[in-house]
């Protein structure tokens, strides 16, 4: 062959190339970088894996997938920025969301472009009211929700009389009090709060608020504090050495990985609830679930937790959608997801509310062994 | 007392005017130039915003020698006041923006009133302060939107008298935040002349000199504070209808450190200085990002080597190299 028709074939190939189908983009923003950085590189990598898993049966639609991951730096400006390149880059959907505000101001430009914007883990109630976007999917359980499962463990499970609240003193923390304050009148709690301490996000120590605590003498004591890296390990331990009788009852999501590692032992009885676990039922009991853990600790080595399932269930209920479809239209794909039924994700089967909220599954849970971050899981 | 006359302005010759004109026209068309794509449009628009945010600190270092760490309060409260008014109450774009300038000379009138007898490190320290206390307020006060900010803000709308304008998409919003920028530009270039820039210069090069003339130092810092609050102010209005999410990270260190930067990049005192340093800087992070944590080391190593080895900026380097 010589080069003139080398040329000839390389220029052939070049026109015929675009006739081909051309991969579908999913497109991740998370924070990869600064303190959130490693939450978000579990989220990414999950999606990771959920794409190989799909290529490797074939891809969506006949075609196959590509991931596109970019880092949001946890600031809202740099978010902007990304999702302006994933508009560039014509993502046919974007998995995004670690903190709320970052999603928040994505929101608009993604919606505004027509791209399909699936929230992974951001809990703000303002995603879903659908004014920055008519069309929103979010994964994570909302605020509301978790206060219904602290509330109905410590009116029908620990029939508890005398309740204290120690509360993070922002949103976060104020809204879950008011939540679970109005779960007690809908289920006509018949006890008193008795007491309410509260506390600023950064702090870490809360000897002043404990010794009150005690003093009251509650039966049990609601916390929220979303430190998990310092603020709570230090509550935990400030908790035991102030040996208050009072059941620790932490609201969902908050026991993670850092507090068990940092507190140990002394996280030993705090009952919480949350929305997946590798080793606890009913998770250990679905195929889709166990076939995940199985294959994101082959692939990381380590076992996936909360935010890789919620990274990895987004890429499933959408590309359902799609198959169901056959359809990458934002309108289409969303209105497959909002306010139905998705089957076999590492949830199991996700039923989602007509606002696009995906209903969890949950699961309260009593810590036995801190150091080994082991949890029974109760009723 | 003596009269201390402005120098006025050079008559401008016409070839330097049809200059101006043409690079006018040439920034306007840029956009177009680059392509036309929304990620074009958006860019440049987020250049011209931050550029026009950066103005504010540009005249606080510029003619008074002072680092002000508290600009982000007055990005803030143009954001603020358009994503509040306008979600709230329905106020079109001119009311939003006439409320950013009034609540923005306001603040800065007391926050320079504060700060009157303070200076070098002990003004940045008192200015940043009043920052973070305005960020604790924004993050708890729900009523202007809390820690989870405020959704929902309407696309800019600026009536006019006879026609009305709306900007739906980055597209539209592209005239107005290079109006607002050439307005920045204009005035700036103007208070290089005035009298008040004139003074405040003097106060800074040569206190001694001014005493001996008249000038109340304090009484040039006041203006000079005053009148740079509404220029970020306005930017944070324009920032806040280009986003359509206003949230407590109006506070962030990410536009202060911007801001700072931008302007000692170039050099102070350069007209164009902040927009240049404004368009190299989101250049690099958004065409040549090194990835998050090490965007953050260099800007931040960019500002400190600066500062340490070329206080007069990329135009003082040029011009000792240039000299040999």
């Amino acid at each position: 062959m010589n080069r003139t028709t080398k040329l000839a074939f390389a220029m052939l190939l070049g026109l015929t190339a675009p006739a081909m189908a051309q991969d579908i983009k999913v497109g991740t923003i998370f924070p990869l970088s600064g303190g959130a950085g490693p939450d978000g590189q579990t989220v990414t990598n999950a999606v990771k894996l959920m794409v190989q898993q799909i290529n490797d049966k074939g891809g969506l639609l006949g075609r196959k997938l590509t991931v596109v991951s970019k880092d949001d730096e946890s600031t809202p400006a740099v978010g902007v920025s990304r999702a302006n390149e994933m508009i560039a880059e014509k993502a046919d959907v974007v998995i995004e969301g670690w903190n709320s505000p970052v999603t928040l101001a994505m929101q608009p430009i993604l919606a505004r472009a027509g791209i399909m914007d699936i929230t992974a883990v951001s809990k703000s109630d303002l995603i879903l009211n659908g004014q920055s976007n008519p069309y929103a999917v979010r994964i994570n359980s909302s605020n509301g929700f978790d206060a219904a499962v602290i509330a109905k463990y410590i009116v029908e499970t620990l029939k508890a009389k005398k309740v204290a609240f120690l509360t993070q003193n922002d949103v976060y923390g104020n809204g879950f009090q008011s939540a679970v304050e109005a779960e007690f009148k809908n289920l006509n709690f018949s006890g008193e709060v008795v007491m309410t301490e509260k506390f600023a996000f950064k702090d870490t120590d809360f000897r002043v608020q404990l010794t009150n605590l005690k003093g009251a003498n509650p039966d049990a004591i609601i916390v929220t504090n979303a430190s998990n890296s310092s603020g709570l390990p230090a509550m935990v331990e400030q908790y035991r050495q102030a040996d208050i009788k009072s059941a620790f009852v932490g609201a969902v999501g908050i026991m993670l990985t850092t507090v068990f590692k940092v507190a140990g032992d002394a996280n030993n009885g705090i009952v919480s609830a949350d929305i997946f676990f590798p080793d606890l039922p009913p998770f250990t009991t679905m195929p889709e679930s166990t076939a995940f853990v199985a294959a994101y600790k082959k692939a990381y080595g380590v076992d996936p937790d909360k935010s890789a399932a919620l990274g990895a269930a987004a890429v499933q209920v959408w590309a359902q959608a799609v198959e169901s479809t056959k359809s990458l239209d934002r309108k289409t794909v969303a209105e497959a997801i909002r306010g139905k039924t998705i089957k076999g994700t590492v949830f199991g089967d996700a039923q989602f509310l007509p606002n696009g909220q995906m209903q969890p599954r949950y699961v309260v849970f009593k810590v036995v062994d801190g150091k080994n971050a082991k949890l029974e899981a109760l009723r | 007392m003596t009269v201390i006359e402005s120098r006025s302005p050079t008559p401008m010759p016409l070839l330097r005017a049809a200059s101006i004109g043409a690079f006018i026209v040439l920034g306007f068309f840029l956009p177009r130039l680059l392509g036309g794509t929304s990620v074009a449009y958006s860019t440049l628009t987020t250049i011209a915003i931050f550029a026009v945010m950066c103005y504010g600190v540009d005249v606080v270092l510029s003619y008074l020698g002072e680092v002000s760490l508290g600009h982000t309060l007055f990005w803030a409260i143009g954001g603020y006041a358009a994503a509040n008014l306008s979600t709230k109450y329905g106020l079109d774009g001119w009311s939003t923006a006439l409320a950013t300038i009034a609540l923005c000379l306001a603040a800065a009138a007391f926050l320079g009133a504060v700060t009157l007898r303070t200076r070098e490190f002990v003004f940045s320290l008192v200015t940043y302060a009043a920052a973070v206390v305005a960020y604790e307020i924004a993050f708890n006060w729900d009523a202007i939107g809390g820690s989870d900010g405020i959704v929902g803000i309407p696309p800019l709308t600026l009536p006019l008298v006879a026609t009305s304008f709306s900007a739906a998409t980055q597209e539209d919003l592209w005239p107005v935040s290079f109006v607002l920028l050439l307005l920045t530009l204009g005035l700036i270039a103007r208070f290089r002349y005035s009298r008040l820039g004139t003074v405040a210069l003097m106060a800074q090069m040569n206190p001694a000199l001014a005493a001996s003339l008249g000038v109340d130092p304090r009484r040039v810092r006041l203006a000079v504070f005053v009148i740079s609050a509404p220029i970020t102010g306005l930017a944070g209005w324009l920032y806040a209808y280009q986003r359509a999410y206003v949230g407590p990270d109006m506070f962030e260190s990410y536009f202060l450190v911007m801001m700072l930067t931008a302007v000692v990049l170039v050099g102070r005192r350069v007209l164009i200085g902040p927009l240049v340093g404004t368009a190299l800087l989101v250049a690099q992070q958004n065409l040549f990002s090194l990835g998050g944590d090490w965007n953050k080391i260099v800007l931040g190593s960019v500002l400190a080597l600066v500062l340490i080895f070329w206080p007069t900026g990329l135009v003082g380097l040029y011009r000792r190299f240039s000299k040999r």
